[in-house]
């Protein structure tokens, strides 16, 4: 398991080996924008990898190429990485992307109504 | 069935019994028509296909909570889920606003949802809604929970697989595969996984391409190095036992009289031609197992027995699952099990050959074959996911070994062969091919169901 934070709500999340980012998220109740789910199709879970770049493992040729193909040029940045790919060999990323909520608390949003 | 005797009886052929065009008069000819003719094809589709129990997908194509693989079948897609539980839902794939499919081929769930391309309406992995964009925008009685949730097919597992019915009526799947059943699971067919599973697109009906997997009788012309160097008039006929069985089932093996090896080198390089030709029933691995023994047997020794306590052996050393008496199965030492309608096992020893034969392109001309090498890994191996390795030509010699190539090749010219003038129908040995009239037999009786 390693532990990514996320800025700039500064979260930490535990990421499951061979588990991405945006996969761990949603698994644990987070809200991590999308509108693809996973498809490598919609772009909207893009984060940027803002230190501890070692830490990940790097994008393979089919992120690349849906990230040059689908992304506007505009907001693509060298570090720009698709959360739904992105997987960590170790502790120490920093990931910023805005729009990340936190699990339901049980107490103050009992019908877990956080989207 | 009155539309099938206005549509087809009068076009396409008398109709016999329950209005089944080109019938079987009985279990030794089978009229040409039943492999090219349309509306005999169609009828396939609406009282066949529809309402069968069919094999979906293997569990290994879908090992974790989330994955899912499409099945098609004659032009309807389902997906398979794998659910957090480890249970299998089959889900009619259309998305339940404007119909389009939701998934294609393989893959995973991510984060469980399964959505929509065209305007994004979400489904958990069980088929419930858990999104629609814009819902304030539609009036409630499109959006009842009851309509939007994906529609279920009846699924079951069993030996390894998923199998799927799309008939909601449809008797138990257990039912369905007696006596077939019994025989697999004596021989551990729950243990087995896919080492390989490759495809190739022929251009033959689906019940022709698998006709050709029912019977040894074809052995010494058709694949002449299994022959032991017999010409054709000298290759004994009889050595297998065929078995047709209810339900459209039926299965072939050695005769169990005698002593079944000769020696340890008829073991050796019997297993050899196969290990070459196939890479499927004997593998490497057996043939590694039978050199380590080989200089232990004494003359007079019963080599089949030996054979198999020294895989039992090996099993037990590298925690290979061997489950009490596998060797006695009568499948042990290879043989062949045919489930109607369009599923084949080979077994030998803890491995198995596999074929899947469905019709391809909504043609009744031509099929999809599909070839499995399957084999018992031991209990603590951590296997990929299954993934096909791809159609490849049939003459492509470097993913078919020689045996398929020597199959498919004579498959092809059955069906050309078909068409030819003067030719009506396939005339079949009562002894050798008593289970292609099996299957036909089976089949007009669930054509002629209402
Ligand atoms: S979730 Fe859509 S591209 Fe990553
Ligand atoms: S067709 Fe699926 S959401 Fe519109
Ligand atoms: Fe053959």
């Amino acid at each position: 398991m390693t532990e990514v934070v996320i800025q700039p709500a500064g979260f930490t999340i535990d990421v499951d080996p061979g588990e991405t980012l945006a996969e761990s998220a949603w698994r644990q109740g987070y809200r991590w924008p999308t509108t693809c789910w996973g498809q490598a199709e919609c772009m909207v879970c893009a984060a940027l990898v803002v230190a501890g770049e070692t830490a990940t493992v790097p994008a393979d040729a089919a992120e690349e190429e849906a990230m040059r193909l689908r992304m506007p040029r505009h907001l693509r940045r060298p570090e720009s990485r698709l959360a739904c790919r992105l997987m960590f060999s170790d502790d120490g990323a920093v990931v910023e992307k805005k729009g990340v909520r936190p699990p339901p608390d049980p107490q103050t949003d009992p019908e877990g109504a956080n989207t | 069935m009155t539309a099938i005797d206005d549509d087809l009886g009068a076009a396409t052929g008398v109709p016999g019994r329950g209005g089944v065009p080109f019938p079987m008069r009985d279990r030794l000819h089978v009229p040409r028509e039943r492999y090219f003719d349309r509306g005999f094809y169609e009828l396939e589709k609406r009282s066949l296909w529809s309402r069968t129990w069919q094999m979906a997908c293997r569990l290994e194509e879908i090992p974790q909570p989330h994955d899912f693989v499409e099945y098609e079948i004659c032009g309807r897609s389902l997906l398979l889920v794998r659910q957090p539980d480890r249970s299998v839902k089959a889900l009619h794939n259309a998305c339940r606003h404007r119909a389009t499919q939701l998934e294609k081929g393989a893959g995973r769930l991510a984060g469980g949802q399964i959505v929509c391309p065209f305007h994004g309406w979400r489904w958990n992995a069980d088929g419930t809604n858990s999104f629609v964009y814009g819902a304030s925008g539609f009036a409630p009685e499109c959006l009842r929970p009851d309509d939007l949730r994906l529609r279920e097919c009846r699924a079951e597992v069993w030996g390894g697989c998923v199998w799927i019915n799309l008939d909601p009526d449809a008797s138990p799947l257990r039912e369905a595969l007696h006596p077939v059943a019994d025989l697999l699971e004596s021989i551990a067919v729950g243990n087995w996984q896919v080492r390989w599973w490759k495809e190739v697109v022929l251009h033959a009906n689906w019940k022709l391409a698998q006709e050709a997997f029912m019977e040894g009788y074809h052995v010494p012309q058709t694949h002449p190095q299994l022959a032991g160097g017999l010409s054709v008039e000298d290759f004994p006929v009889d050595q297998n036992r065929y078995d047709a069985f209810d339900n459209g089932h039926s299965s072939f093996g050695r005769k169990l009289a005698g002593e079944r090896y000769t020696s340890i080198e008829t073991l050796i390089l019997g297993g050899q031609l196969l290990s070459d030709g196939q890479d499927a029933m004997t593998l490497e691995r057996d043939l590694t197992v039978f050199e380590g023994f080989r200089n232990k047997i004494q003359p007079g020794d019963d080599v089949g027995a030996a054979a198999a306590e020294a895989l039992r052996d090996h099993a037990k050393g590298a925690g290979i699952p061997w489950p009490e008496g596998l060797e006695d199965s009568p499948l042990f030492f290879g043989g062949e099990v045919f489930v109607f309608p369009n599923l084949f096992f080979l077994p030998q020893y803890n491995n198995c050959l596999s074929y899947r034969i469905r019709p391809h392109q909504d043609d009744p001309e031509w099929c999809r074959f599909e070839v499995w090498s399957l084999t018992t890994y031991p209990a603590t191996e951590l296997r990929p996911r299954a993934e096909q390795l791809g159609r490849f030509a049939k003459d492509d010699s470097e993913h078919w070994g020689l045996i398929p190539m020597q199959d498919f090749s004579n498959i092809e010219r059955q069906q050309a062969g078909l068409h030819t003038v003067g030719f009506e129908e396939t005339r079949l040995a009562t002894e050798w091919e008593n289970a292609i009239g099996n299957m036909h037999v089976e089949l007009d009786r669930r054509l002629a169901r209402d």
